[in-house]
């Protein structure tokens, strides 16, 4: 009985460890936010070595297998951790690459709890306060983040690496999907832009397809290390 | 009067009316969309050749203040965008070949956002098609309308997930809820179209350049509050 246990057990992880369907790319969530920096050395930069990234917002869209309810509940982002590795000037434009950070979304009751406010000159006792309320509702590390931002007109992007990692929603992820990437456009241009803040978002993320798994039998296995 | 003190005077009103401009409050977009896809023939995500017409059809998902009043989630109705006759500038280009990035400026260009009762908007491949953009264009008369008064298309050709952004600025000029975007000083407000571009094979579909994840913003000013010298004056006395 204990070795039915064993092999059950094995067989599973090995399902799970060897791939077999692949898939397109699969939208997971839409955010739209600012960005600022903290700390903020020198405020006439963006992106100076010993500054931090903050982005925080709302997130209109969540997707499968992600389970909210978008009419109850207010949900928003935070991103941060992030801290300027090396910023190399091309022509007018920056290329900022950053250390890992973290992004979380939180599901926050909009009957009984707080409304996101961004208030101004952030970090303030509105923001990033009022955006990280409520139930942890997925976390995920980023990685590779970099910002691209062409200084002559203040607009650019960045993109990074996602890791689903925790919250609420973890379960729902198989463990041979939890890996995917995020982009977002990023100006300096709006005049909406709350003081304290560097740039409007608007980005999305992305599941990779599934890691193929393959069938296979515990004899086969077995046969493979012989 | 003294003609310093006279000057000193309007100095300090305009200095005052510019301290007390309330700070930018954070407004929602009036459209948002997701996705959107664009095509330019002849071109890549790299470069466009002078006098290419660029063109994307997109998805609405959200619409904020004053457009709340549309709902994007209604399942019977679809609302969907066509931007068009933007002209390109020529592609130029700043880097080593290793970390080059790509600007190019487009002229001219139109706008329409459209509703459509029988939802059928479909990003089939190689557009133009029977399907692209005829029925992103379907419904009836647009809902907006508007032309570029800027288009700038910024790309690269080192991110690890091909990924660059779309901007530009909108004259509104009709429509049948042109008037829901008056102020009370008038006519509406431009728009700012904004938003990240991948040409990520990933989650492009063949035929078309980029995707796009964008929004677009009402740039109405930041309100400023009349004073009076008088007034200032009692404040510090």
């Amino acid at each position: 009985m204990k070795k039915l246990a064993t092999r059950v057990l094995l067989s599973a992880l090995l399902f799970a460890a060897l791939p077999s369907v692949a898939g397109a790319q699969s939208l997971l969530f839409d955010y739209l936010g600012f960005d600022y920096e903290s700390p903020n050395p020198n405020p006439a930069t963006f992106g100076e070595l010993g500054s931090g990234y903050v982005g925080l917002g709302t997130v209109p869209g969540l997707f499968a297998p992600l389970v909210g309810n978008v009419v109850a509940n207010e949900y928003t982002y935070v991103m941060n951790g992030l801290t300027p590795i090396s910023v190399t000037p091309v022509g007018s434009y920056l290329v900022i690459d950053y250390s890992p950070g973290t992004l979380s979304i939180y599901e926050d009751s909009r009957s009984t709890g707080t409304i996101a406010d961004y208030g101004t000159n952030p970090p303030s006792a509105v923001a990033p306060a009022s955006f990280t309320d409520g139930v942890l509702f997925l976390q995920g590390a980023i990685t590779g983040f970099q910002f691209v931002l062409n200084t002559a007109n203040g607009t650019g992007s960045f993109e990074s690496h996602f890791d689903v990692t925790g919250g609420a929603q973890l379960g729902n992820f198989a463990l041979n999907q939890r890996s995917g990437w995020q982009f977002a456009g990023a100006s300096g241009n709006a005049l909406n832009i709350p003081a304290g803040y560097a740039h409007q978002i608007d980005g999305q993320t992305f599941l990779d397809p599934p890691l193929p798994t393959r069938n296979i039998t515990w004899g086969k296995l077995k046969a493979t290390y012989r | 009067m003294k003609l310093s003190t006279l000057l000193l005077s309007a100095l300090s009103a305009g200095a005052f009316a510019c301290s007390l401009a309330p700070a930018a409050r954070a407004a929602a977009p009036i459209i948002d969309w997701d996705p959107a896809y664009t095509w330019e023939e002849g071109a890549t995500a790299t470069h466009s050749p002078p006098g290419g017409e660029f063109k994307l059809v997109g998805t609405i998902s959200m619409f904020g203040p004053p457009l709340n009043f549309l709902d994007a989630t209604d399942p019977s109705k679809e609302f969907t965008f066509y931007a068009h006759g933007l002209i390109s500038q020529g592609t130029t280009s700043q880097g080593p070949p290793t970390t080059t990035l790509y600007t190019t400026n487009y002229s001219g260009g139109t706008i329409e956002v459209y509703q459509d009762s029988a939802p059928n908007a479909t990003f089939a491949p190689f557009p133009p098609n029977a399907a692209v953009p005829s029925t992103f264009i379907d419904g009836g008369a647009p809902i907006l309308t508007g032309f570029f008064t800027s288009f700038t298309v910024q790309t690269n050709n080192f991110t690890a997930y091909n990924v660059g952004n779309i901007e530009g600025t909108i004259t509104w000029t009709g429509g049948t809820v042109f008037g829901q975007l008056s102020t009370s000083g008038g006519g509406p407000c431009p728009g700012l179209f904004v938003g990240g571009a991948t040409w990520n094979p990933g989650v492009l579909i063949p035929g078309y350049i980029f995707r796009h994840d964008g929004k677009i913003d009402l740039q109405c000013p930041v309100p400023v509050r009349g004073s009076t010298w008088g007034r200032l004056k009692t404040l510090y006395h």
